[in-house]
């Protein structure tokens, strides 16, 4: 199958020349190319038809994991391949890896990016709940040289709908300096292994000198509404011990009793809430075990 | 419309003005001539048939332009052999019989290639993971894990 014709195609070496491409084309007819698994498939079945590409793959400053005492720096064109073999992202932002490393195959990890990802914000995506539940931001910069940050989920919106103008380019995924005795997990379930996720559900919890709940942090994906977090299973974790197996069953069965929603081919929605409760039941006991070890560490 | 690129393939390079939405799979099989590399579900990128390696790492060919590939380096099915004797890799799935119609197997002897380099020990599980983005729909793929495992066995 071929793309409709494509009528320019450039490749800036940095930020500055992908905004200048950028800048130089109408409104709506330039899109960026980042790793391309998604938006091949979308260029190829005319979903869209972009008269001008800026291809990201030079764009140096554009990749890299930067872990600091004060947060984690992703940068927006990091593989997922990056991102799933980062060990620096244990314990607290472990769900960045499990999520990278089950996305579609391997040869798709190779070229895929978390900006990418976040981009497109497809229905069936794993790294829009994961950054959302994680509290990550993201950092924008336009084409005037105006720089904004603001919070994954505010930046996340319906499915293929995001925060991001038309003049604006996504620099990085910025994760929050990560407190002591916390942890996070991702899970999926799709048809097949690692087929796109019918639902998705990230945890991230912080826990006290008493190994029970402080913070906890729940989003969900998968939704036709797009990622979202869920405030009700999030409340029904505080103050929730590590070992408490049936408190964290009754969050989890709140999260999926609170979420809206959709049916369609792949789960009706009694199925979708049921799936909704088990993975949130198992991350939040993953990102428990992971938050005591780091206590223990 | 068209942009002339350079591409190297198997070590012999190529310079041509393509359409800029030319594949790079076509570029491959069109361009190049080297139709070891194949196509079969076109458009969604789920079948692995196109793989090859880029700057050594697998990659589906199908979900990349062809300028996308400009100064990089590509290597195909076509060049895993060396002076005309099959990879190890090869050779254990020719010993294995872990081909039937053969259609896949460009794909996944160019996964499986770059899998060992980065895990040479694998275990079963890791095999099969690692198998996830090529279909094949002859074998029920157990003789391709066996003749993955013989190849890192082989290697090492």
């Amino acid at each position: 199958m071929y793309p409709a014709p494509i009528e320019n195609y450039v490749a800036p070496a940095t930020v500055q020349e992908a905004l200048k491409a950028l800048g130089g084309q109408a409104a709506g007819e330039a899109h960026f190319i980042a790793g391309g698994q998604s938006l091949m498939q979308a260029i190829k079945s005319r979903l869209i038809s972009p008269r001008t590409l800026i291809d990201l793959q030079h764009v140096a400053e554009l990749k890299g994991i930067s872990a600091e005492a004060g947060g984690v720096r992703i940068g927006a064109m990091t593989r997922y391949r990056s991102i799933a073999g980062e060990e620096r992202l244990n314990g607290a932002y472990e769900a960045l890896r499990d999520a990278a490393s089950h996305v579609g195959d391997r040869q798709v990890r190779n070229r895929g990016t978390i900006g990418g990802s976040l981009c497109w914000n497809y229905l069936a995506a794993c790294m829009p709940p994961t950054c959302i539940g994680l509290g990550a931001s993201v950092e924008l910069l336009d084409t005037k040289g105006e720089k904004r940050t603001l919070p994954a989920e505010e930046f996340l919106r319906g499915p293929l709908e995001t925060a991001r103008k038309e003049n604006e380019i996504l620099l990085a995924v910025v994760l929050p300096g990560a407190p002591a005795r916390s942890g996070s997990a991702y899970k999926k379930w799709g048809l097949v292994t690692d087929a796109l996720p019918v639902v998705g559900v990230c945890a991230f919890v912080q826990i006290g000198d008493d190994g029970r709940c402080r913070r906890a942090r729940l989003a969900v994906g998968g939704l036709a509404t797009g990622p979202r977090r869920s405030k009700a299973g999030e409340e029904a974790l505080a103050g929730v011990a590590a070992k408490d197996a049936e408190a964290i069953a009754a969050a989890a069965d709140r999260a999926a009793a609170s979420t809206e929603v959709q049916a369609d081919m792949w789960a009706d929605a009694s199925y979708r809430k049921a799936l909704i409760s088990t993975l949130a039941r198992e991350v939040v006991s993953t990102a428990f075990a992971r938050a005591q070890a780091r206590r223990a560490a | 419309m068209n942009k002339t690129i350079s591409i190297t393939i198997n070590g012999e390079a190529y310079q041509q003005s393509v359409p800029i939405r030319m594949l790079l799979v076509d570029f491959i099989r069109d361009v190049a001539g080297l139709t070891g590399t194949h196509v079969a579900c076109t458009f969604e990128g789920v079948c692995g048939a196109c793989t090859v390696h880029l700057d050594g790492e697998a990659v589906k060919s199908c979900l990349m332009l062809a300028v996308q590939a400009d100064g990089h380096r590509i290597t195909t099915v076509e060049g895993l052999a060396v002076d005309g004797e099959l990879s190890i890799l090869q050779k254990a799935f020719n010993d294995h019989h872990a081909l039937q119609c053969g259609f896949c197997t460009s794909g996944i002897l160019m996964n499986a290639a770059e899998f060992l380099k980065v895990n040479p020990r694998p275990t079963e599980a890791e095999i099969r993971s690692a198998l996830v983005g090529n279909l094949c729909r002859c074998t029920g793929y157990a003789h391709i894990v066996d003749a993955i495992k013989e190849a890192a066995g082989r290697a090492g």
